[in-house]
Parts: structure tokens; sequence; C-alpha cells
């Protein structure tokens, strides 16, 4: 079950890679965007997105009859990777890109697909992903938000949280309960909707990240009307569509690099004080971000042939052991190069490094906790 | 990769699976080895693969050669199979005559040749007690060479390491090569990197084996009437162990792409660095999850953990590929990204 592909990248692949990188360099130059850690979560900028969009660069995998590119996994894996090793900011466009664009193309209606898909590959259209709730975190099958049938649609009510830059898209993607809540079937009779994020009967509240910003919310349903053609493949199926998105949510570079750039400015200092035996002492972390990669490219090349099932528990390793790499970046940091961490500072190690202690945390809660991760695992690995 | 790559790992792991049980791999305890799995693999062509064809070899790469390395760690094979492949490997990249009986190679220095005649002596060369030859690093004034011995020459002092595994001493006196080549400090420290991806064959094999092992176990074994894989604590090793072993295999499997490209040194050198850190995190959990089972010289878990904690001592380890890295970053003007997705001084 451990088996992925070793990949070389292509010539082609190669440079476009590079042309990726120049952009963003040139970009950086320019001071079109400040480089910052945890950028896809927590960099919202909306020219930056529409930007991004001009170039091709939103959907690139998708179809071009609906704004995308028909490119490979691999391309888009590169394209993310350079995004996040710049820290350039695309949590505007992040999840649309990410998720709601590969569900509409497996699931949504042909209405849907013409409709979203396009937007979104401009940089126009933002979804948040609306799955937690205030009783329902790790327990996700347990959602209480309900929608309930009426003449051409439903009536939404509830609440969700936690739910990252939903003051800055136009839709999200809801994990509602569209027939009562049973016990012994809580998987059962949950749905998918497109909840338009300026209808009638939607407040959305900010929740200040512990740092003191603004990223994530919560967001209420007061008998919102959603449209038929607004549910997302079929009614009751909720969970199983939204399960096969996760090899993607999971295995991807943003669960390896979201404190990259600390990990680049400690070398840079290293290097610069001639600490050569601090410089050994990093090598280790380089050497996991090599091994994390292998694993990470090896996932989005069987998920460019195979099923999304093959992958599932080398897609939670990714995530699992990602995501702890990202939180001991600082932590081996500190000890190798002097620094007193400060967001305001003028130098990047103390700025990034406060970013990154601030940011740490969430790292292994969001996208699902690392203890929900390591049970799916282990029961996975026990079963084969 | 070749073609005949499946073929040749099918039939070299069904002799290893059918033919070697604990009490083989115990032969080592009783200073003695798997002589009829080695006669199965000289049966089979084994010791040719990825040997020239002008030199009788029978085709296949060193990409081959390094997956049935693997497959002998993952069975704990007790014979030389490892050392005799990569001593005829280095002979032939030195232009010497390979070999058609057992062998065993070093790199350390000891060997002093004077006046066209060698002494000196070498701590820890493996199976060195079984073997007929041993190719060797010899220092001179002329500078480094790696010459081939007849080891009936030489006198051999035997001690073993943590596995039981023979690492022997061997002491030359005024001995006479069977061949002989120079060994610039280019090719020495080429061959010192491929020796280093056999090292990491053989450990990634230990570690699936472990792997298979555990879970096995932990699906076998009941407390408070439920298999211990049921309790949560349980399955957070068992998710790490599962974690580990993913990250060695993409390992081992990424050193065997690129050892096919010209550039594959810094890929050995994360490969060694992490797939040691990875170790210390199998044998733990492993121990722990066998629990008092597994430390019991009867079960078979101590035949792979004991291997793991000798192995990650041998040949160029972590301490020393980590100098090599921090080296190279602190003397080249790289950019650390362009470095890790090897695009440096593309533009």
């Amino acid at each position: 079950m451990f088996q992925l592909p070793a990949v070389q990248f292509t010539e082609e692949q190669e440079a476009f890679r590079l042309e990726v990188r120049n952009f963003l360099q040139a970009h950086i130059k320019k001071g079109t965007f400040t480089p910052a850690l945890d950028s896809w979560l927590s960099g919202v900028d909306t020219s930056f997105s529409k930007l991004i969009g001009e170039k091709g660069w939103i959907g690139l995998t998708w179809p071009k009859k609906y704004g995308g590119q028909e490119r490979s996994t691999l391309d888009r894996y590169i394209l993310t990777e350079e995004f996040l090793a710049a820290g350039a900011p695309v949590a505007a466009h992040w999840f649309a890109d990410r998720q709601t664009g590969p569900l509409l193309l497996r699931y949504g209606t042909e209405e849907q697909k013409q409709f979203f898909l396009p937007k979104i590959a401009r940089g126009e259209c933002y979804f948040a992903i609306g799955l937690s709730e205030p009783n329902s975190g790790s327990d996700l099958a347990s959602v209480r938000t309900k929608a309930e049938k009426v003449e051409g649609g439903w009536i939404v009510n509830g609440q969700k949280i936690w739910t990252s830059n939903a003051h800055v898209c136009h839709y999200m993607v809801a994990l509602v309960r569209t027939s009562p809540y049973d016990e012994k079937k809580k998987h059962s009779g949950l749905s998918q909707l497109i909840i338009d994020l300026n209808a009638e009967g939607v407040t959305i509240v900010p929740i200040k990240f512990l740092s003191g910003k603004y990223h994530f919310n919560e967001v209420f349903f007061d008998n919102v009307f959603v449209p038929d053609n607004m549910v997302v493949g079929e009614i009751g199926n909720g969970w199983e569509q939204g399960l096969a998105e996760l090899a993607f949510e999971r295995s991807g570079p943003e669960r390896i690099l979201s404190t990259y750039l600390l990990l680049e400015e400690l070398i840079k200092e290293l290097k610069h004080q001639k600490n050569k035996d601090g410089l050994k002492q990093a090598t280790k972390l380089l050497a996991q971000l090599w091994g994390l990669r292998n694993l990470s490219i090896g996932v989005a090349k069987l998920l460019e042939s195979g099923s999304a099932e093959d992958v599932a528990i080398p897609a939670s390793l990714v995530k699992a052991i990602g995501t702890k790499f990202e939180q001991s970046i600082p932590e081996i940091a500190r000890l190798l190069v002097e620094t007193y961490p400060n967001l305001e500072a003028k130098r990047k190690f103390d700025r990034y490094m406060a970013q990154a202690i601030l940011h740490a945390p969430s790292f292994t809660i969001r996208g699902g906790t690392t203890e929900i991760l390591y049970g799916m695992v282990a029961k996975g690995v026990v079963e084969k | 990769m070749s073609e005949m790559k499946e073929m040749i790992l099918d039939a070299a792991e069904r002799m290893l699976k059918e033919n070697i049980s604990k009490d083989v791999v115990d032969l080592l305890e009783r200073d003695d080895w798997a002589r009829g799995i080695w006669a199965l693999f000289e049966e089979t062509g084994m010791f040719k693969v990825a040997i020239s064809e002008e030199h009788g070899g029978a085709g296949g790469d060193l990409e081959d050669l390094l997956h049935i390395v693997r497959l002998t760690g993952k069975y704990a094979a007790p014979m030389p199979y490892a050392e005799t492949t990569f001593a005829n490997y280095l002979l032939e990249k030195t232009n010497q005559a390979i070999v058609d009986k057992i062998a065993t190679y070093s790199f350390k220095e000891g060997f002093i040749l004077q006046n066209d005649i060698i002494s000196g002596s070498l701590h820890n060369v493996r199976w060195a007690r079984h073997a007929d030859y041993l190719v060797a690093r010899v220092d001179s004034f002329q500078g480094t060479q790696i010459a081939l011995f007849d080891l009936q020459k030489a006198t051999i002092e035997q001690s073993n390491n943590l596995a039981s595994e023979p690492r022997d001493t061997i002491i030359l006196k005024e001995v006479k090569p069977i061949s002989i080549a120079p060994l610039s400090d280019e090719q020495l420290f080429y061959a010192l990197s491929i020796e280093t991806a056999f090292k990491i064959a053989l450990m990634t094999g230990a570690i699936e084996k472990i792997y298979e092992i555990t879970v096995q176990y932990s699906k076998k074994r009941e407390q408070f009437g439920r298999p211990i894989h049921r309790f949560q604590l349980v399955q957070q090793h068992l998710a790490q162990l599962a974690g580990e072993t993913a990250i060695a295999i993409a390992a081992f499997h990424n050193v065997c792409a690129a050892i096919q490209s010209k550039d594959f040194l810094h890929e050995i050198a994360f490969a060694r660095i992490r797939i040691e850190d990875a170790i210390t995190t199998i044998t733990s959990v492993a121990h722990q999850i066998h629990a008092a089972i597994g430390m019991t010289h009867e079960y078979t878990l101590h035949q792979y953990t004991r291997r793991l904690w000798s192995w990650r001592d041998e040949g160029r380890n972590s301490p020393f590929w980590s100098d090599y890295i921090a080296d190279y970053l602190l003397k080249q003007d790289v950019d650390l990204w362009a470095y890790l997705t090897k695009t440096i001084g593309k533009k």
C-alpha cells in the first residue's frame, strides 16, 4: 500500500516551475505582495487572485470549456508548491481551486459547472467550506444544520463555525442534514448545498484568531432559501461526496510548506553566520522535507491516474506527518539562531518566527486533526 | 528500470520467502550461514544482475540489484549477497576482473602499499571469515588505490555486530594483491555513495518486514477482550509506524530513480539521514506494540531491529551526510528552494 511512484519532473514541467517562480519573484520586487507564512490560508488578496486567474493558474487541470487549462495534476502540484514557497497571498481562491472545482466537475450539474467554474478560474468567485459546527468538530457526521424541502428548493437553518475566509467568499459548499438526525445512521441523510453567502438570512460573524487577525468566522443561517439547482450531486449522498475529495485536500504541499519561509530564512542566517554546526542540525529538517515531498508528489502522481481510494492512507499520512514537520521548524530554528519573535519585526527571521509560532497550533487541527488521521490510518492498515 | 525487474524480483522473493525461516537466520549465531539459498541465488544468476554482459552479466541494472538487496534485508538473509555484489560492482567500475566466489569489501584506511606489497589491518569487515576475496582501499605515497585480495593470505580475527553478522578484523602481512587499480577521490566518493544506497536498500527491506509483522501482531494479540489495534494509543503507534515506513519506502524509490541520473548524491544523503530518523521511531514503536514477546530471542522481531541498530552505524551514516550537505550549503551560493527542487542555476 506504500508503493508510491518516484517522480522525475519533465523538462516542460521544470520550465513551467521556473515560469511561475519568475512571475512571483517579479511581483515580490514590484511590491505586489509581501511574502508571509501560511499564506494559503491567511493570505487573502483578491486582486492578486484575479491576477493569478488572468494567468490561467486557477483551475489549471480543469477542462478548457469551463475556463481551465487541461494541465496535469503534477503541473498543478508544481504551481501550488511555488506559491507556497514564495509566500504568495493565494487564500481567497484556494478552496474553490482545490475543492469546489473538483467537486463540481465530479458531481455538479452542467448548469453549475458552466455558471461557477469559469468565474472561479478567473479568480472572481471564492468558496468557503462549510463543515464544522459548534458541536461537530472531529465528529463531523453529527452536523445538525438542517435543510427542509419547500417548493423549488430548501430552507436552511443552523450554524457553521471556523469557516476560513467566509467574509471574502461569495458562496459556501455546506454539509447539511436533509433527513432527520438518526444516531445510528449519522452518515446518511447528509447533503451538499451551495449557499449564496449574500442571501437573505445569512450572517457572518468574524472570530478573532489568537494572533488578533481575522481569517475564520461563524456563519449563521436563518431560514435561508437555497434553490434546487444549488444541490451538489445527490440528496443524501453528501458524506460520500465529501470523502472523495479528501485525498486532494490532505496530501497537497500546503501540508508541508506552511512554515517553509522560516526554514529558508534559517538556512540563510546560518550561512551568513558561517555556522556549520547549525547547518548540520538543520539538514535534518531538509531531509524531513525531502521525505515528505516524495510522499506528497507520489500521491499526486497516483491521483492523476488512479482513484482517490488507493491513496487515502498515504494522503492522510502526508497531512499527519507534514503538519507536525511544519510545527517543528520554529521549535528547531529558535535553538539554532538567536531570535526575538515579533510580527512587526524588520528582520525577516524574527517576523517569520512570530508568524510560525502563532499559526502553528492550527496546522494539526484544520482539515482533520492528527488524532482523527492516526485513527483512520491505523484502521486502514489493519484492514489490508 | 529494466523490463526484467518484475521477473527477477518475483523469483528472488520466492526463493527468500520459501527458504528463510527463523532457524535459518539464527544460523549466524552458530557461526554458519544460508549456504543453500546462496546456491539457489547462484543457479538463478542473482549475482550477475547489474554486471555488464561483456563481463558475463545477466542483464538488469543497478536499480534491479538494489531491489534484490532490499529483499535480502526484508528476509534478514544470512548471506553476503550485498557484499559480494558490491565488491564485484567495484571491481567492474575500476576495470578489474570480477570474481565468482564470495567477496567482501572495505573502504577504511588501514592497508598500506610499500614496494609492491601490502600490509595493515582493517576492522569490522563484513563477512570476512566466510569470504574468499576482499576488495579494499589501499593507500600509498602514490595515492589511493583499490585492490583485490585472496583472503587465504590474510589473518582473520572474528567479531560480530549487534545482529550477530560477521564483522571481522583482517590483517595482511606483506601480501601481493591479485589486481590493483587507481581510485581517484571522485571515484572513491562515488563508490561510497553507491555503498550508502546498498545500505538504504537493506534498511528499507528490514523496515518493510517490521511493519508487516507488527501490524499482524496487533491484530492477533488480545487484551481486555479485544485485539490491541482497537486501542487508540496503540493506533497512534501503528499510524506512526505506517508513516515512517511509507517515508522510508518512498525515499528508497527516489534513490533508485535518481541513481539512473548523474546527480544523485544529495538524494542519497537525504535518504540516509531520513531513514536513520525513521529507524529510531520504527524500532521503538514495533517493540512497544509487541511488548514482552518482542524482547525474546524466540520471536523474530529482533532479527530485524538488531540489524537496523547495526546497519545505521555502518558505512557513511547520517552525521557524515549532514556534514556533506552543510558543507555544500556553506560553500555554494545556492537558493534553498532551487536546491530542493533541483532547479539550481536555471532561469
